[in-house]
């Protein structure tokens, strides 16, 4: 199976600012002094510390477990949990995914981090969380595009570490993909470098239903989906 | 002397750090932590009271906000360089013997695990409220905490992981210390890891914020 490859421009993203805002503490956009510069600083450096690539491949032939919580692809299982496998239930094919903000910004975050304006360092880390997000947003988009042409939908997207997937199966997913495809590394510990970076699976097929997250079914209460409104639905 | 370190308190609460400094917009224009520090050891008030009646206090209503939801990262934050600020002018009070710091808190992100914000709040929390902190950073492995704990007889130690993979990590280094310093009390932090888990490794304390650890260990000193 092909890997497609793509790249994108910070430009090119759609960044919800209002609620970057709002995970800084101040709803509806009205950050104080010195928030508000530092959110238009940080914005105002991201485009030359980002390089935002992302890989996609489709795998044929997804069969489920009879406990509904593993599936299995090319004869590698993945422990996907029950919340995953009901939501791709009806698909006939998996697109395994990755995608990077590039190692620029995570850096320049952890030095502000350790540094006289920690603030600042949060909001780049904040901003590269985004960043990476919208990329995948974008991502999404192209696999619909790929599904709808083939009279297929696709599911939301679903990743290792959340909704009780096992965050090791990472070693799987990136088994799909060539060495440090897309500039992206993986630990022993299933940690990608660079830190923004994200990756999971979307289920295609012609019966399944895009359905927005669940967030209640998943314990991991700081993500930054969270309440976020996708826009791909 | 009440008033300045009422004021001070505030100052570290509310993330004032200086005249200079616009935030937050309520005290605009007036003076904030580095100030009132100076002004305070200027007319004598002793620096063991600058820090645990004013700072201290500060810091601990921050906490219990955050803890509460009240307040987000980034003002926990602006407390934490308002106290930071403080303590430059009260350093060379406690170098020299006349304040003293509650103990000393090594703190690191266990093997495997790069995450450092979660470990930076309880760092600057622990410091804010007294402590000697060690900060080890991040990837960190048995034998540098045992080395850390050797160099400061004593220490308190708290692991962050934010991975469930490196749970196992957390486990190893907390039977690695228990084994190598035996009366070296640890405690736990991090999405993955609960009170359950904290039990089952062994460690001493699990708290899901800044807080907890702070009272915890307050429990231990007292």
């Amino acid at each position: 199976m092909m890997i497609h490859e793509t790249s994108y421009l910070f430009e090119d993203l759609t960044l919800d600012l209002d609620h970057l805002s709002s995970m800084l503490g101040y709803p509806g956009g009205l950050l104080p002094e010195p928030f508000n510069f530092y959110l238009e600083q940080a914005v105002s450096d991201a485009p030359s510390l980002c390089n935002i690539k992302g890989a996609w491949i489709l795998k044929e032939n997804m069969e489920f477990s009879g406990d509904r919580t593993l599936i299995s692809i090319d004869g590698i299982e993945f422990g996907i949990g029950k919340t995953v496998t009901h939501e791709l239930r009806n698909s006939s094919a998996a697109v395994f995914f990755i995608c990077t903000a590039g190692e620029k910004i995570s850096r320049r975050s952890q030095e502000l981090l350790m540094s006289e304006n920690p603030v600042l360092g949060y909001v780049f880390d904040l901003l590269g969380s985004m960043i990476v997000e919208s990329a995948t947003d974008e991502l999404q988009a192209e696999i619909k595009k790929m599904a709808q042409s083939q009279g297929m939908n696709i599911t939301n997207r679903y990743s290792p570490g959340y909704c009780k997937w096992n965050v090791a199966d990472q070693h799987k997913l990136f088994s799909f993909f060539p060495t440090e495809c897309c500039g992206i590394r993986l630990t022993d510990s299933a940690l990608m470098h660079p830190i923004k970076s994200v990756s999971g699976i979307i289920g295609v097929g012609e019966q399944v239903q895009y359905r927005d997250y669940m967030c209640a079914l998943c314990n991991q209460v700081d993500c930054i989906l969270r309440n976020h409104h996708n826009r791909l639905k | 002397m009440e008033e300045l370190l009422s004021k001070l308190a505030e100052c570290v609460e509310f993330g004032k750090i200086n005249i200079a400094s616009p935030y937050p917009p309520q005290m605009k224009g007036q003076e904030g932590a580095d100030e009132i520090t100076r002004k305070a050891l200027d007319q004598g008030v002793h620096p063991q009271d600058i820090l645990s009646k004013g700072l201290m206090p500060g810091m601990e209503r921050i906490g219990i906000k955050f803890r509460e939801n009240k307040v987000f990262v980034p003002q926990v934050l602006m407390s934490a360089k308002a106290m930071s600020t403080a303590m430059i002018h009260l350093k060379p009070h406690f170098l020299s013997g006349a304040a003293k710091q509650k103990g000393t808190f090594i703190i690191g992100t266990v093997q495997g695990d790069l995450h450092d914000i979660g470990k930076n709040l309880v760092s600057m929390m622990v410091e804010g409220n007294g402590y000697n902190v060690v900060d080890l950073g991040t990837d960190v492995a048995s034998d540098k905490f045992i080395a850390a704990i050797k160099e400061h007889p004593g220490a308190f130690v708290g692991l962050s992981a934010l991975l469930t993979t490196t749970m196992a990590s957390m486990e190893k280094i907390t039977k690695d210390i228990k084994a190598a310093l035996p009366d070296t009390v640890v405690t736990i932090g991090g999405a993955p890891v609960n009170n359950d888990f904290c039990q089952k490794i062994g460690a001493d304390c699990y708290s899901p914020d800044p807080q907890g650890i702070v009272e915890f260990l307050n429990s231990k000193v007292a």
